[in-house]
């Protein structure tokens, strides 16, 4: 071990104010949007016109809600930059930054998806848009090797196709249909 | 009165009637183990069903798919983190960390037996005590509600997890995020930013599985070091049945405060199990000796949510029966059932009716034992879930979350704000956000904000809500409540500052 090499206890420290600071550096950057978003709330919920009938009218609560909001995340906000400061500044969370989305890679993969399949579930009808999502899904966790694949196909069909007749036949709930007018 | 109770023992002991019951039982737990499912949709689903029955036979089969809905909530809170049904929401607080640590069949027991018992518990107050709580219920005014949801509110403190101000956040964001849509009164658009997808508002159900259910599952996939493909629960089972009802009688205390809070709260027209089971969870965790537990996985927390939650079943019939008023939406199905059926619900049902109300308290408890029996016996069918790899798992749950989104309204629409919500509750519970208070502010909001502006369309004076005793009596409470949340918090705050120091 030489000289310059930090020691484990050093570095863990050093590696958990990063972690710390990273993670400040995301909340502060909730609270800001949070901030920002309940103050035009606020503002758009106060012109709405007063009522005739009732002394507190459709603006007053929701304007009430939102001022709250907007004043909690202003003192988030300073509690996180010093925090921030703290715990080593800017340039460490934004190091740290990328190694947060790194561990969540898969999970946004997920999610995008996700929002894919609910994006042509009704043009595609729910058999086939479900038998592609839960294909690719399951793929995506559990690596593609050949067992996995006739796994998932098996899993897919009877998850769609199986699960919709199921929903229409039984619970007389009928899914998006789309293209597959027959299923 | 005797007779009656015989003929009513009569009906509901006959063979089909119990065969009904059965499957009912069963259908109900399934279907509120699939997250976004809930106990009022199978109901829905039932009464058609029941129209070709006698109107005993109808409300029996009914009441055991409502029991058993109360209590299938809890599987999936349990093993996967996501509540089953809205009612379900406290019951993932520890019954989940308790099956992660290793004792899934422990954590599905507990929540079983205390639904038993809190079901049993109502039961018992309903057949005593239907009359004078139906009348205190129905003088309840909007100021006594607003009173009653700021106390709920108070719930927030006990529920923040790590952080005050977060968890204050997510408590306000879930009361903003219940102001989009028509305005309660008068139905005004509010805050739609004239998008058609915003203008019906959000619905409730949405923004639970959102929050809950797709956050729950994204975080399944994260990738901590070397990739991993295993089922979400890795240890083995046991379902400790007998131990467990013995553990679950050692807490005496705790059930019959958190069945009491059931039954006062299913009560209250408007309120419900959502409510309940949050409410009994978070007395429970303020009168316990070690409240840091809560939330780690504690016998205690699971006991009070679920007894709580089934609780609301005896309760919500309580002004059914005595007065005719729904207590909930389930409540309000039972009623249209009778009504079918040409039985007029109202303060003379008990006179005019009496064989039916007796057999529908008979229903009740056999409704219970049935949703015992099934439990224990499918138990170890139900988690078989835990053996199944997360490949499978997560997206087919997935799949359940945008059915039951779906299924709501048949809206496409709401499957856009499934994906918009999600995404927000998986970011803030990376954040480390509670999520929560978030969901309590979506209950919670429209009740505070209808009750309020009624109140003060009757009566401008703000001072009323201090003069009506009950009213006032529930304030006292929530202040109460806030300076008992406040104490603990610099408690533990400084038991934190004194350990560190000790380190040093």
């Amino acid at each position: 071990m030489t000289a310059n090499t930090p020691k484990p206890a050093a570095a863990d420290a050093l590696a958990s104010a990063a972690t710390r600071a990273r993670n400040e550096l995301a909340r502060l950057v909730s609270y800001i949007v949070f901030g920002l978003s309940a103050v035009y709330c606020a503002w758009r919920a106060s012109a709405l016109p007063a009522s005739r009938w009732e002394p507190l009218g459709a603006g007053s609560f929701p304007k009430l809600v939102f001022i709250v909001l907007a004043v909690l995340c202003l003192f988030a906000a300073i509690k996180s930059v010093i925090d921030i400061q703290r715990n080593g500044g800017m340039p460490e969370a934004v190091y740290a930054f990328g190694r947060w989305l790194k561990i969540r890679r898969i999970s946004f993969a997920i999610y995008g998806l996700l929002v894919v399949y609910l994006a042509v579930l009704s043009t595609l009808g729910f058999s086939l848009a479900t038998f592609g999502f839960l294909l690719i899904a399951q793929l995506l966790i559990a690596g593609v090797t050949r067992r996995t694949v006739i796994q998932s196909v098996i899993a897919a069909l009877v998850f769609s196709f199986g699960l919709n007749m199921l929903f229409a036949d039984v619970f007389n709930v009928f899914l998006p249909r789309g293209v597959l007018i027959a299923f | 009165m005797l007779d009656a109770f015989f003929q009513g023992a009569h009906q509901v002991f006959a063979f089909d009637t119990l065969l009904y019951m059965l499957i009912g039982s069963v259908a109900g737990i399934v279907a509120a183990a699939i997250p976004g499912f809930t106990v009022t949709m199978a109901i829905i689903l039932t009464l058609p069903l029941t129209f070709a029955m006698e109107p005993l036979q109808g409300i029996s089969v009914m009441l055991a798919v409502y029991v058993g809905g109360y209590t299938g909530g809890l599987i999936s809170a349990a093993l996967l983190g996501i509540p089953g049904t809205p009612s379900s929401v406290a019951t993932t607080f520890d019954a989940f960390p308790m099956a992660r640590n290793g004792e899934p069949g422990r954590a599905l027991s507990l929540g079983v037996w205390a639904s038993f018992f809190g079901t049993i518990i109502s039961t018992l107050v309903l057949i005593v005590a239907a009359p004078p709580l139906a009348i205190v219920a129905v003088r309840l005014g909007p100021w006594e509600y607003f009173s009653l949801i700021v106390f709920a509110l108070t719930i927030v403190a006990s529920l923040v997890g790590n952080s005050l101000i977060r968890g204050l956040i997510a408590g306000v964001i879930g009361l903003g995020l219940a102001t989009i849509g028509p305005d309660p009164m008068m139905g005004r658009p509010r805050l739609t930013f004239d998008m058609d997808l915003l203008s019906p508002g959000l619905p409730f159900l949405v923004v639970l599985i959102g929050i809950f259910a797709i956050s729950q599952l994204l975080g399944e996939v994260e990738v901590h070091g070397k990739k991993v493909n295993h089922a979400l629960i890795p240890k083995s089972i046991d379902f400790k049945t007998w131990e467990v009802m013995r553990e679950v009688l050692g807490r005496p205390v705790n059930l019959i405060r958190s069945s009491m809070v059931g039954v006062v709260i299913g009560a209250l027209p408007g309120a419900g199990g959502s409510i309940a089971n949050l409410l009994a969870y978070d007395q429970a965790k303020r009168s316990s000796k070690t409240p840091e537990k809560f939330g780690q996985g504690i016998a205690d927390g699971v006991v009070a949510s679920e007894a709580g939650n089934s609780a609301t079943a005896g309760g919500g019939l309580i002004p059914l029966i005595s007065l005719g008023i729904p207590g909930s939406a389930v409540d309000a199905i039972l009623m249209a059932s009778l009504m079918v059926h040409g039985v007029s619900v109202g303060p003379r049902l008990i006179l005019d009716h009496a064989d039916l109300v007796y057999g529908m308290f008979i229903a009740l408890t056999v409704a219970s034992f049935m949703m015992l029996v099934v439990c224990v016996a499918s138990m170890r069918l139900f988690l078989r879930v835990t053996d199944i790899p997360k490949q499978f798992i997560v997206p087919t749950v997935m799949i359940c979350c945008v059915i039951g989104a779906f299924a709501l309204n048949n809206r496409v629409g709401d499957l856009y704000l499934l994906g918009i919500i999600g995404l927000v509750g998986y970011i803030l519970k990376c954040l480390d956000y509670p999520l929560a208070p978030l969901v309590l502010g979506v209950i919670l909001g429209p009740i505070a904000e209808t009750n309020l502006r009624r109140a003060l369309m009757s009566d401008g004076d703000w001072t009323v809500f201090l003069t009506r005793p009950i009213s006032a009596l529930f304030l006292a409470a929530a202040v109460l409540s806030v300076i008992f949340s406040i104490r603990s918090i610099w408690k533990a705050h400084k038991k934190d500052n004194g350990q560190k120091g000790a380190v040093v």
